[in-house]
This record gives structure tokens, sequence and C-alpha cells, in this order.
């Protein structure tokens, strides 16, 4: 693989990645947000292959496959699961199915998405300067995601949405790990990926509680708890 | 010299001529395609100039209480949908009118024809042309830092905003068009021409219900000849816009200066091939869209301005990016 | 003496001449007298200016007019530019003047007061020592506050709009006057030749920055220190809004530019800080998207035109930040290019917005009101304002073939072309700056289809409106000069920018002129010498060609239509779906008009409406009357100064305590002040 083909296709990886993270905010549609969120997973799966590729490293492809699989594949699935299933009583299928009123409306979401890529660019830029070469100059990227993936747990009221913001952090992460320093040891990455998978499981399994509780999944009810 | 000025001149009239002629083809294209898909048999693809014969024979009619800016608006809107179709290069970059307009200015000149008919839907003092006004200006006034933003993002690359020199640049490295900051240039500006030429999900072109009129609500009072002259102007606005699109991001065919008649013949078949199949894309994409609610249209506008700032991101971002 | 300096002279004099000579002569031939002596001066000054600017230098020193100090003056390009303009306006503004003073505005103070104003903006920019400035400062802060009060007795909203102008303009002094001191101190004289030389510690001179440019962005009107004009603007007399918004808030802008870019300059050796200049685009971006925000949104007339300034001037300051920032980086051509703009749209804004505050004068003068919402209908009663009006409204909207989009069109090119050479914090704001420049460009489209469509075209909402008749020649006169001015910039642009790259020269030491016709390989000279080149920057664009384009393409279509269609035009009702003639209360109004846009930017303005229905007695289901009440509050005052105003009063209620009416009381307070100052003088060594 040539130099300008690596920084092209890994451009183009990391462009997809980009796009996926922050149509997350422009979608109300929570199947629709799984299925973004299942298309990053391929963006940063191709990512590592293209890093792995160009260092002719068997092995960093192959966690790129897992990668791939666990983002792509199962934890979407897992969502998919969460969402598909029949809420109880009399609770409205079209209501709890999209994010209706985010405490941020759509549009100043994406305008607040455009300001904070060009934050993380802007305080990327230390970063870069370590050793300027396709891949660190991604990192801006991975650093948008997060800034990105905060902002959904901060302005998002549904609890599936929160699982998604909190796993476009996870993404951004493990996607600045790969271009910084062309990936962990296998171990931790194994690691990381269980906490994750852990991590849905458990909100899997708060969302299904909360439905029985509330018989919604808007977060802002928890409130309640603390009267 | 005289000799690129000679051949730029030829392609910049063929240019013209196709747009005039190839306008209310495409429109008519793009109809029988939806009419297609949707299982009706259709008009034909020539309808829409059988339609400007017949509009061209009527009298025209004029509401009392009207005045010179209704009058002028058909002729406006006409007249600068036509200086754009002599400089934006769809054939050739040879125009001699390039140095004459970049793309601020091609984009200024779309905006002063659709302020001369909001101007026209204004003066004939119904609440349909108040209304038709009123919303096509705050599409237009949020549709402009998308438009300029891209620009910025394409014009990092050519290092000019003028248009010949961003199609000279793209059609020498063709693999340009891949990279990420091209790719969300050209969403954007394809949101952006979708909004600007009042189509399917921001506004309907065959729509007569008030709620969601925009352009039809402005021209309900023009008859005969001028509104053959709206009807014309939209669909060459339409064909320019999608051309431009054409030779922004598929630049292959278009003639550069110095090459010689077979040049622009190639050109002139890639023009009318590449408006020809985006023509059918966007009618198949709005057999599957629904229109937007007039009050969702600023989030797709937001939307498309993120994308254009992240095409300029893009271009400093990363390093294959620009 | 040389051509600039006896032509400002003269300028000077007519102008006190005629100050004199007004208040003696009859109520009559006031009005005349005035308003020629004033559009004299201003065409003698603005041949001082453009002789300025044409490379003639010139300093005087007059060491007995001023105690302590005497008068320096002196003109140099920049200068000059600044006193051509408002030379210009003043023309317009003095011929306007003649006939609509004849709307009762004919009394001794004003028409004596008029010619004073324009003399001090002519000496403003001519200063050339501190004291110089600031006493030109001041008259022109008095001058204008009793212009602005001129029609106190008529309306009550005018005496509030002189309070608010009197206090901000004297704290903008105050900040002036501070920072200025500050700087003279520091350079041990108060001529701008020895402050040209001085060297300042960094502390010093950012706050010397920061005061002065606080100071001379109230007088331009810039956002948070904006609250003034849109109340002044509307309730002075047209012409004198004219003079204000098109002549007066430009010296703010002269300001900035002359102390950060020149008087600073010893001070800044080795480059001023990055952050001034961004804190100049920033406050510019702001006031542009917040001015015209407002403007978009407003039914009233001149205030719509105010808000407008303020959008303007924050395009200007928008260019003279990156012109500035660009200078830091070590960009010249590109800071040239910037500032180049940010001049041309100084000068540009001068003309539309003269015509535009006289035509909208003119529509009050006609009517009786400046309330968008009732007007209408004015395109047949008087067709010339009409006209002149849309020409002004096209410059302002910044489209083609308007003289603003080439302003604007500078300004993009210098902002879109930067990227390389700014860095991380170019990198970030210059893209942003590019979305703010688009979007209020969009947004001045709105706001002035809006004031032309709804205030001009269509039928009359209101007898008011309905009785409208043409405006007396002397009017039409000074708007048809500043709509020539507008048309002569929006063709030939390239007659002007030698001299304003000679005024860039004088900033930018060093930068080649920006832009101007160079004879190029391609398409013949003729061509050439309309086309706007970029040096350095291939970027080209014809004002004049493309003028030219859509007038012959739709001459053109005009022709081909007559040949190919039927002919002759059927008058016809409009229509109304069959339920009878409409009446002109179903027209959109301005309200309504700019309802999508006031919703899309809810978040920002936060409108305050009431629907208050009223029940008939007899059910509660059958509605008497429904009353809608609709009031887009500027948030960024009422949040802004609301507090401090609230604090300021608070302080006077408890200070009342110390004046309890006892005189003893009074006397004793300066007794001990007396006394304890003199402790302290004697305590300390």
């Amino acid at each position: 693989m040539n130099d300008s083909m690596y920084a092209q296709w890994l451009a183009l990886a990391c462009g997809a990645f980009l796009l996926a993270g922050v149509l997350v905010l422009w979608r109300r549609d929570l199947a629709a947000i799984v299925r973004l969120f299942a298309l990053q997973g391929v963006a940063l799966g191709a990512m590592v292959v293209v890093l792995g590729l160009r260092q002719g490293s068997v092995h960093l492809v192959a966690v790129a496959v897992g990668v791939g699989a666990l983002r792509a594949g199962l934890l979407p699935y897992l969502m998919r699961r969460a969402l598909d299933t029949p809420p109880p009583g009399n609770g409205t299928a079209g209501e709890e199915a999209r994010e209706t009123r985010p405490l941020v409306n759509v549009a100043t979401s994406l305008l607040a998405a455009a300001v904070l890529a060009l934050v993380a660019y802007a305080v990327s830029q230390p970063i870069v300067r370590l050793s300027p070469g396709p891949a660190t100059q991604a990192v801006p990227v991975a650093l948008t995601v997060l800034l990105v993936g905060f902002f959904v747990l901060v302005t998002r009221r549904r609890a599936l949405s929160q699982v998604v913001g909190f796993l476009l952090i996870d993404n951004a992460i493990t996607a600045t790990a790969f271009l910084t320093t062309s990936g962990v040891p296998l171990v931790v990455e194994l690691g990381v990926s269980l906490d994750v998978l852990l991590a849905v499981l458990v909100l899997q399994v708060l969302t299904t509680r909360m439905r029985a509780a509330f018989g919604g999944t808007d977060l802002g009810e928890l409130r309640e708890l603390h009267d | 010299m005289s000799g690129d000025l000679m051949s730029g001149l030829i392609a910049t009239v063929l240019q013209v001529v196709l747009v005039i002629a190839g306008a209310p083809l495409l429109v008519g294209l793009m109809r029988q395609v939806r009419a297609r898909m949707e299982g009706r048999a259709g008009a034909g693809v020539p309808q829409p100039w059988r339609d400007l014969r017949k509009l061209l024979r009527k009298e025209p009619t004029e509401p009392r209480d009207t005045g010179w800016p209704f009058r002028l608006a058909p002729l406006v809107l006409a007249g600068t949908a036509l200086v754009v179709a002599a400089v934006v290069p769809l054939v050739s970059t040879a125009s001699p009118l390039d140095s004459a307009a970049d793309l601020f200015a091609v984009t200024a000149l779309l905006a002063l024809g659709s302020v001369a008919l909001a101007l026209g839907g204004l003066d004939t003092g119904t609440a349909f042309g108040g209304m038709g006004a009123s919303r096509e200006v705050t599409v237009l006034a949020l549709v402009e830092p998308t438009i300029l933003v891209s620009v910025f993002a394409l014009s990092v690359r050519a290092g000019s905003t003028n248009l010949g020199a961003i199609v000279n640049v793209t059609e020498a490295d063709p693999m340009r068009v891949l990279s990420p900051a091209s790719l969300l240039a050209a969403v954007a500006l394809a949101v952006v021409t979708i909004a600007e030429t009042g189509r399917i999900p921001v506004d309907n072109p065959s729509t007569h219900l008030e709620l969601t009129m925009i352009h039809e609500a402005m021209v309900l009072e023009y008859s005969g000849p001028d509104l053959a002259l709206i009807e014309w102007a939209s669909a060459a606005r339409l064909t320019v816009l999608l051309g431009l699109l054409g030779s922004l991001f598929l630049p292959w065919g278009v003639a550069t200066a110095g090459t010689g008649a077979l040049a622009v013949l190639i050109g002139v078949a890639a023009f009318a091939v590449k408006t020809a199949a985006l023509g059918v894309l966007l009618a198949v994409g709005e057999v599957f869209m629904a229109k937007l609610r007039l009050f969702r249209i600023p989030e797709l506008l937001a939307g498309s301005f993120l994308l254009a700032l992240l095409a300029v991101a893009a271009s400093f971002f990363l390093a294959g990016g620009a | 003496m040389n051509v600039p300096g006896t032509l400002l002279t003269v300028a000077l004099g007519l102008c006190l001449a005629t100050a004199l000579l007004a208040p003696a002569v009859p109520a009559r031939i006031r009005p005349a007298l005035s308003g020629l002596g004033t559009a004299a001066a201003g065409a003698v000054g603005a041949a001082a200016g453009g002789a300025a600017m044409a490379g003639h230098a010139w300093s005087a020193w007059l060491p007995d007019l001023l105690p302590l100090a005497g008068v320096r003056l002196a003109l140099d390009p920049l200068g000059g530019l600044f006193v051509a303009v408002t030379g210009g306006v003043a023309v317009c503004a003095g011929v306007y003047g003649i006939g609509y003073a004849r709307h009762g505005l004919s009394g001794r103070v004003v028409q004596a007061t008029l010619p004073l104003f324009v003399a001090s903006m002519l000496l403003v920019p001519a200063a050339a020592s501190v004291s110089t400035l600031l006493v030109a400062w001041e008259l022109m802060a008095i001058t204008s506050l009793l212009l602005v009060l001129a029609e106190h007795g008529r309306r009550t909203a005018v005496g509030g709009a002189g309070l608010w102008y009197a206090v901000m303009t004297h704290l903008g002094l105050i900040a002036i006057l501070a920072g200025l001191a500050g700087l003279a101190a520091g350079a041990h004289g108060e001529a701008f030749d020895q402050l040209r030389a001085a060297h300042l510690p960094p502390l010093a001179r950012d706050a010397v920055f920061l005061a002065t440019f606080a100071g001379f962005a109230s007088k331009a009107g810039v956002v948070p220190l904006h609250a003034w004009l849109p109340r002044a603007h509307p309730e002075a007399p047209s012409h004198v809004s004219a003079l204000m918004s098109a002549a007066m808030v430009n010296m703010g802008v002269y300001g900035i530019a002359r102390v950060g870019l020149d008087l600073l300059r010893g001070s800044s050796e080795g480059g001023a800080p990055a952050w001034w200049w961004l804190l100049v685009l920033a406050a510019g971006g702001v006031s542009a998207m917040y001015g015209i925000l407002q403007a978009a949104v407003s039914a009233d007339l001149k205030r719509l035109l105010g808000y407008s300034t303020t959008e303007n001037m924050g395009l200007v300051l928008m260019g003279l930040g990156a012109a500035g920032f660009f200078a830091t980086r070590g960009a010249p051509r590109l800071a040239a290019l910037a500032l180049v703009a940010a001049l041309l749209h100084v000068v540009n804004h001068a003309a539309f917005k003269t015509l535009l505050f006289q035509a909208a004068g003119s529509v009050l003068y006609a009517t009786g009101t400046r309330d968008l919402d009732v007007l209408g209908g004015l395109r047949a009663r008087m067709p010339y304002t009409t006209a002149l009006f849309a020409i002004g409204a096209l410059a302002a909207s910044a489209l083609p073939p308007g003289n603003g989009f080439v302003s604007e069109w500078l300004l993009l090119q210098s902002l879109v072309h930067a990227i390389p050479a700014s860095g991380v914090a170019g990198a970030v704001a210059l893209p942003l700056a590019v979305g703010v420049v688009a979007l209020s460009a969009g947004l001045a489209v709105a706001t002035f289809v809006k004031a032309f469509g709804v205030g001009f075209l269509a039928r009359p909402r209101s007898p008011e409106a309905d009785r409208a008749v043409e405006s007396p020649p002397s009017m039409l006169g000074g708007m048809g000069l500043a709509a020539l001015c507008c048309a002569a910039l929006a063709l030939g642009p390239t007659v002007i920018v030698p001299g304003l790259a000679r005024a860039v020269g004088t900033l930018l030491p060093g930068a080649a002129p920006a832009t101007g016709p160079v004879s190029g390989p391609v398409s013949g000279p003729a061509m050439e010498t309309v086309t706007l080149h970029l040096s350095g920057i291939a970027g080209t664009m014809s004002p004049l060609l493309i003028a030219a384009a859509v007038v012959a393409a739709i001459i053109l279509l005009a022709g081909a239509v007559r040949m190919l269609a039927a002919r002759g035009r059927r008058v016809a009702r409009l229509w109304d779906c069959g339920v009878g003639p409409m009446s002109a209360r179903m027209q959109y109004t301005a309200t309504s008009f700019a309802e999508p846009l006031q919703r899309v930017f809810d978040d920002v303005l936060r409108p305050e409406t009431d629907v208050d229905v009223t029940p008939k007695q007899e059910s509660a289901y059958l509605v008497e009357r429904i009353r809608f009440h609709a009031l887009v509050p500027d948030r960024i005052e009422r949040r802004l100064y609301g507090p401090v105003l609230a604090a300021v009063d608070a302080v006077g209620r408890r200070a009342r305590a110390l004046a309890n009416g006892s005189v003893h009381r009074y006397l004793a307070y300066g007794f001990w002040t007396l006394t304890g100052l003199l402790i302290l003088l004697a305590v300390i060594p």
C-alpha cells in the first residue's frame, strides 16, 4: 500500500466514522440511530484494517475484525432487541421509538456539533504535532466524536440514545488508541470490549426496568426517585 | 489567444443553447421517471415544451393594483438563470465570462432571481403571494451559509473561487473527488440544490395546497407568457445547478482551455448524460420521500451547514482530506 | 497650505458661516440656507478628502486655537477617506433637509446645529492630536444629541432615546479619553506623531487598546454597546439619521483602525497580540448576526435600518479584525485585502444607508408613520421614492448588481484564502466567520425584501398610506444623489480602489495594494479595467460585466417574449377563491412575513406574544374579539443593561440617605473633604 493510497483510504474511513457520529444528532428515529452506530462500527473496523495493512500486521487485522464484529454486529443487535421489546401496558410504540423532545433542539445540536468539531481540531493540535502523519492527523476526528458522544449524553432523553452516546465515546477512545499507538495489546482491547459489552447489558436491563416502573424511557422521569 | 477565445465562446454559446432547449426536457424526463415509478403512464418527456408553447399563446393577464415589480419579476428570474447558464463551466472551463463571475457571484445571481420572484409575489397583495415570498426568503437566508462554506471547502483545494479553476484542478486529479472534504461538500451542496430548486423534501413542485406551497404560492397570479418564463426559468435553474454539481464533483468530460472541437462535443455529451443521470436520481429519490414540515426544514439546512463546515474542517483535519 | 488643507478650511468655514447665519434669517428661507450651506460644505469637504486620498498629505498646527496644546490637524489618505465619506453624506443630507425641514423643523437651534454637526465630523478624522480629537469628538456628540432631540415636543420616545444616547456616548468618551490619555502619558506628548513613536509596556498597551476599542465600538453601534443606536436613529429627523448612520458611526471604525493599526504601532513592534484582532473579529461577527436578526423581525422601518447599521458596522469590523489578524500572522497581502474590503464597505454602506434613511424619511413625511404593518401601496403613490428605495435595498441586501455585493465579495475572498497563513486560531475562526457573513447576507436579503415588498408594494394597509403623495423635489434630489453614488460604486469599484489602497498603505506599510485593474493575458484591456483582480490570489469578479449581462439577458428575453407570445395585457381580478374581492387587510404584513424567521431563531430572539380572547357575554364559545400582541425585545439589552440600570438605581436610592435636606450637612461634606484631602497630602511624602 503506497503512501497516497494509505492516506486516502484512512481519510475516507475517518470521514465515514465522523459522519456517522454527527448524524446521530440529526436523526430522531431510534432505529436509525442504532443503524448509524452500526455504520460507525464498520468505519472503525475499516480504519483499523487500513492501519493493519499499512503495517503488514495480521494481528491488527484480526483485532479489526473483532472490533468490527462487536461494534457493528453484536452491540447494535442488543440495542435493536431492547428497542423491539414491546412496551408494557398502554405505552405507545411510536412515542417510544423516537427521540421526540431532546433538551437541545436538533438544529442547534447540529450547529453545536460543528463548533465542537472546530474545538476538537484546535485542542488536538499539540498531539498532532508530536508525530505528524496521516494517522495522528486524524486524531481530531476521534476527539470530535468523543465530544459529540458526550453531547448526546447531556442532551438526549431516551435511555437508548444515552447508550449510543456512551458507545460513541467508547468508539472515539478506541479510535484514538489505534490512531496514536497503532493499537493497544490484544488483552487490553479484549478487556475493554468485555467491559463495554457488560455496560450495555446492564443498561439494557436498566432500560427494561425503567419501562416497567415508569412506562417510558425518558430519563427525566428518574428525577422522581429523588423526591 | 484568439483561437482559445473563439473555442471558449463557441462552447459557451453551445452551453447556453443546450440549457435553453434542454431544461424543459430534463423536467419532462424527471416527471416521466416519477410517473413510471408510481405506476402511471406519464405525459412524455417533451410535455413541458408543449406546456410552454401553450402558455406562450395565451393572453397575459395582470391582476389589478400590481405594477413594475410584478411585471419585471419573470424577466429578472429568467435573465439571471440565463447569465448563470453562460458563466458556469458546464461544457467547457474556458468560458470567456469565467473571470467575470465566480461561485459567490453565481450564488448571488441565483438569489437575485429568487428575490425578484418574491417581490412579484408580494406585489400582488394576496395572502398566498406574501406567504410564498416569506417562506422563499426564509429558505434562501438559511441556505446561504451552507453554500458559501461549501465554496470555502472547494476553494481550499483550488486556491480560487472561480469555477473554471476549481473544475480544472479536480479534472487534473480525479481521485480528489473521493476525499472526505469533497464528499461532504458534495452532499451539502446537493441538499442546497434541492432547497434552491424547490424539490422534495423542501418544497413540492406539484403541490397546490396552501399549507405546503413555497414556490407555487408566489407564482399563483402569473399566467400566459409570464408563467411560461417562470416555468422555463425554474427548469433552467434546476438544470444549471445539477450540471454544476456534475462539473464540480464528476468533472470528467468537461472541455478545458486549449482543447479542440472534439473536446467540446465530448463536453456536450458528458453534460447531457451527467445532468440527466442526476435528474433521474433526484426523481427516484423524490418517489421514496415525503415533504418535510416547513419548520423541519431549518434542521435539514443546519445539517447541511454542518456537513459543509466538516468539509472545510476535513480539508485540514486529514492528510488525504483536501 | 496645499490643496486638501485649503479645501478643508473652506469647508469648515462654510459650516461655521452657515451656523452663524441660519439663526439670523427668517424661518421661511432658513432651511434652504442651512441645507445649501451644509451641502456646499460637504462637497468641498469631499473634495478635500478626495485630494488627501489621491496622495496630497497635509498637516497644520494652530497653537492659539485651544489653550495648552493648540489644535493639530492632518489629512492622510485614511483620514481623507472618512472626510470624503462624511462630505458626500452631508451633500445628500443637506439637499434633502431643505424639503424635509418644512415638516416643522425650521427652528433656529436645529438649523444652526446641522452644519456644526457636519463640521465636527469633518474634524474628527482630520485631528492629529489627542486633545483635538477629543474636542472634535465631544462637539460631534453634543451637536448630534441636539439634533436627535429636535422632535422631542412631538413624541415622548424622543426624550428617552436622547437620554440613552447622551449617557452612552459620554461613557464612550470617557473610555476613549482614558485610553488615549494613558497612551499620551506613556509617549510624553499628545501629538499623533509622538504617540506612534512611543514604546508602551505590553500590559499598558493592552489596556489602551481595550479602552479605546470599547469607546469607539460604542460609537459604531457594536453589540453589546449598541443599545443607543436602535433608539436614537429612528427618533432623529431622517436626514440627521442618515448623517448619523452613514457618517457618524464610521468614526468608531476610524478610531479603532487609527489607534489599533497606527498609533499603537511603536508600542507593538514585533507584532500586536493576535487576540486583539480576534476580539475585533468576534465583536464584528456578533454584531453582524444580532443586528441583522433584529432587523429581520422589526416592523418599524427606521428601527430596522438602525439595526442594519449595526450589522454593516459588524461586517466592517470583521474585515478590520481579519486584517489586523493577518498582519500579526505575517500575511500582509491578505491583510491589505481584508482592509480594502472593510473600507470599501464603509463607503458602500454610507451610500446606501443615506439613501435608505432618506427614503424612510420621505415615507414618514408622506404618511406620518414608520410602521411597516400599516404601510403598503406606495409604489403607485410615491413612484420615485419607491424606485430609489429599491436601489438602496438592492445594495443593502448584498446582491449583484448592488454595491454592497462588491465589498462583501472582497471580504469573503480575504477570509476564504487565509487558511494556510493563519494557524489554528484562524482555522477555527475563519470558517465560522464565513458562515456568519453568509448568514447575515442571507438575512439581509430577507430583511430588505420585507422592507421593500411590504412597505412599498401591493395595496395600502391604512388610510394614512392611502393618502400618501410624492415628496418635494429637494428631497428627491437628495435621494437621487445618494442613488447615483450607489450606482457608481456598484458598477465602477475599480475606480476608487487605488485611493483605498493608499489608505491601507498608511495603516499597513509594506503591503502591496491588494486589488485593482492589472493587465492580464486573456481578453483585451477593456474587460480588464472593469474586473477586480486580487494580487496573489486567483479570484476575479467584474460587477460591471455582471450587471451588463443581466440587463442584456433581460432585454433579450423581453424581446423574445414580445416576438413569440401573444400581445396585449388584460387587467384581471386577483384570484380570491371565488369569495369576492379581497380587502387590503388580508395581505401579509411585516410581522407575518418575518414570522418563519422569528420561529427559526426562537431561541435567540425569545419573542413575547400575548393572545387575549374576549368571549361574548352570552356564551364562552362565541368570540367578541381577539387581541394579538407580539413584541420582540432586544434581549441583549434587557439581559445586560437591565441589571446594571437596576444596580445604579439601587445605589442612587441608597445615596439619597446622604442628602437629608440640611444645608449644614451639605456644607459639612465639603468641609470634611477639604480637610481630609489636606491631611492626606500632608501625610503622603
